[in-house]
């Protein structure tokens, strides 16, 4: 499988300072879905302008399809899609219009064009409102028309920018519904920047974690999530837990143990059954504990394992968004619509 | 340039020009205004009315070049006045493209800067070509209900329309041009009309749009002859009064406006060039 995007030290400095990306090197593989993760100022939308020719490199190389972003941005910018974070489409045309503007712009021949505008519009669900303005569509039906301009003109790779920040679990459930479709009905590449944990995971056919302008690590969510070892069981104690590290490290299974914040995370292999034994440990201590928790190998644990703290909970959903979303991603590859 | 791409874009700024009566309204009310209030109150050549015709006649001409009142005089400035103010949104546009995402879409395309500065240049100077016959037409109308109006006392000739018409058009694409490339440079709304007022106001009170010709000191009579907005409505002016009292004809003014046209659409489009490249 040969790489249709390759990126070397790729580094971008604002301001002769801030250093937004700083020698990040990964390649995606044709036909993958690639994952770029991380909070809010992480580098992800700056490494993906720099991907499409947006924004100019301050240092690295990169290509994409086999062109030198640098070098190739008119080329490149025929062959590649792109869907930005925000809103672009012209509010004052219609959903049609946008697509015929789009069409023109990406060439698209002017035979195939018409079929092309509504094989698109039936595909997104947006047939029956084609011919609406642009300002009277629900922020779920911007999204869909976005993608339709990102993919008018069938690019060999697309770029996501953050495509479902703004929609509820539903339309967010929807939109990667449609995407999945469209890679396997395409084969095309997809680099997505997100800072949906479960987005990634159930999505990305492989991952980036990016944090800080440098990338933390890179695999299959599965590998990323083997590499964090197991089970982790966290314990709060009430008071200063004075002793219990070295405690909770002499328990059997026990693999390792860190505090952070006044909580100790122990890994082990199977966390239901340490429980007790952490129970156990703390009250032949004396210590009360203020809580016990128990959290399976997650993209968050693989986050805090590769960068050292907490993916800001703020920036993402809330645990219950995260659970519809879940859920009706599931019954989406069920095949239950 | 790619035809294709061009024709596109220039359609949809068509289409959102369209689907926008309100600023056409707008742009309208001013020189609306401008006919019904300061045309008909400033109309001091009625003022001359007690002097013989001989000499009636000599006083107008030194000061109105020919033109059988100041009203009529004026009516044809007007049309200058439009020629700039009307282009006024197509910079403003821009900037708010900017905010709501579009341009970056555009730009994020395979458009060139050359498609995308050209399609905005000529759907943006169509509509004050548009205007300035409307305000022409409410000019002459004027004269029918009772009040000052418009008096074209030479013929136009096909040639003589012509003439008026690539006049205005060349006058609106200059300022499109110039409106243009603030547009593309600047990000805030706020500054751009700040820099367009500081711009527009000298433009128009250093040429001969308004004052009568004969009425200005010689300093501004030489830095209006060089003005762009004097070059278009003295193009008019000729055309509706004659040429006996204007030192060029109506195609060198032409040409002046071509040179006003050509450098300004160069520097317009080596900024939009800068602006639209990706960030070094």
């Amino acid at each position: 499988m040969t790489e249709a995007i390759v990126a070397e030290g790729l580094t971008r400095v604002f301001n002769g300072t801030v250093r937004a990306v700083d020698g990040v090197s990964f390649s995606v593989k044709e036909g993958e879905i690639f994952g770029f993760l991380g909070p809010n100022g992480a580098g992800k939308t700056t490494t993906l302008s720099m991907l499409t020719a947006v924004l100019g490199l301050t240092s690295g190389h990169a290509t994409v399809d086999g062109l030198d972003v640098a070098k190739h941005a008119h080329e490149l910018k025929q062959r590649i899609g792109l869907v930005f974070q925000e809103s672009t489409a012209d509010q004052d045309l219609t959903g049609r219009e946008n697509l015929e503007v789009a069409a023109a712009l990406f060439g698209v021949p002017l035979r195939e064009s018409p079929k092309r505008i509504d094989y698109l519009l039936e595909r997104l669900a947006l047939a029956d409102s084609a011919e609406r303005l642009v300002k009277t569509y629900s922020g779920g039906m911007r999204r869909r028309l976005e993608l339709a301009v990102g993919i008018i003109h069938s690019p060999r790779v697309l770029f996501l920018d953050e495509p479902t920040l703004g929609l509820d679990p539903q339309g967010r459930a929807g939109f990667w519904r449609i995407i999945s479709d469209l890679r396997k009905e395409s084969g095309m590449t997809v680099f997505l920047t997100t800072h949906y944990l479960d987005e990634a995971d159930g999505m990305c056919d492989r991952i980036a974690i990016i944090d800080h302008g440098k990338i933390a690590a890179t695999g299959t969510p599965s590998e990323l999530k083997d590499r964090v070892g197991g089970d982790v069981v966290t314990v709060r104690a009430l008071g200063n837990g004075a002793g219990l590290e070295a405690a909770l490290k002499a328990l059997p299974g026990v693999t390792s143990v860190t505090v952070q914040d006044g909580s100790f995370r122990v890994k082990c292999p199977i966390g239901e059954t340490l429980i007790p034994k952490v129970v156990g440990a703390a009250t032949g201590l004396g210590i009360s504990l203020a809580g016990v928790s128990l959290r399976r190998p997650s993209l968050d644990e693989v986050f805090l394992e590769f960068t050292g703290r907490e993916f800001r909970e703020d920036e993402g959903p809330t645990a219950t968004d995260r659970a519809v979303f879940l859920s009706r991603f599931q019954d989406a590859r069920r095949g239950r619509r | 340039m790619n035809v294709r791409r061009w024709s596109a874009l220039t359609k949809r700024e068509l289409l959102k020009i369209s689907r926008n009566p309100a600023a056409i309204v707008t742009s309208l009310m001013l020189p609306i205004l401008y006919l019904i209030l300061f045309g008909q109150g400033f109309n001091f050549t009625s003022s001359l009315d007690y002097l013989p015709p001989p000499e009636r006649v000599a006083a107008l001409n030194a000061l109105i070049l020919g033109a059988p009142n100041y009203f009529s005089y004026f009516a044809a400035g007007m049309v200058g006045f439009v020629g700039v103010t009307a282009t006024l949104f197509v910079g403003a546009n821009v900037i708010f493209d900017k905010l709501f995402g579009t341009l970056k879409r555009t730009a994020a395309s395979p458009a060139t800067a050359t498609d995308i500065f050209s399609a905005r240049l000529v759907a943006g100077s169509i509509q004050p070509v548009g205007l300035a016959f409307l305000v022409l037409g409410l000019a002459i109308l004027l004269g029918h209900v009772g009040l000052s109006g418009l008096t074209v006392t030479a013929s136009v000739s096909l040639l003589g329309a012509a003439e008026i018409v690539v006049a205005i058009l060349l006058l609106s694409s200059m300022f499109a041009s110039l409106f243009l490339a603030l547009g593309f440079t600047i990000d805030q709304p706020q500054t751009y009309f700040a820099l367009v007022n500081a711009i527009n106001l000298p433009v128009l009170l250093t040429s001969a749009a308004l004052y009568p010709w004969g009425a200005m000191p010689s300093w501004l009579q030489a830095i209006a002859s060089y003005n762009p907005v004097t070059l278009a409505v003295e193009v008019l002016r000729i055309n509706f009064f004659g040429d006996a009292f204007y030192p060029y004809s109506a195609a060198v003014y032409l040409l002046g406006l071509v040179g006003w046209f050509v450098g300004m659409f160069t520097v317009a489009t080596l900024l939009t060039r800068k602006a639209l490249a990706p960030k070094a």
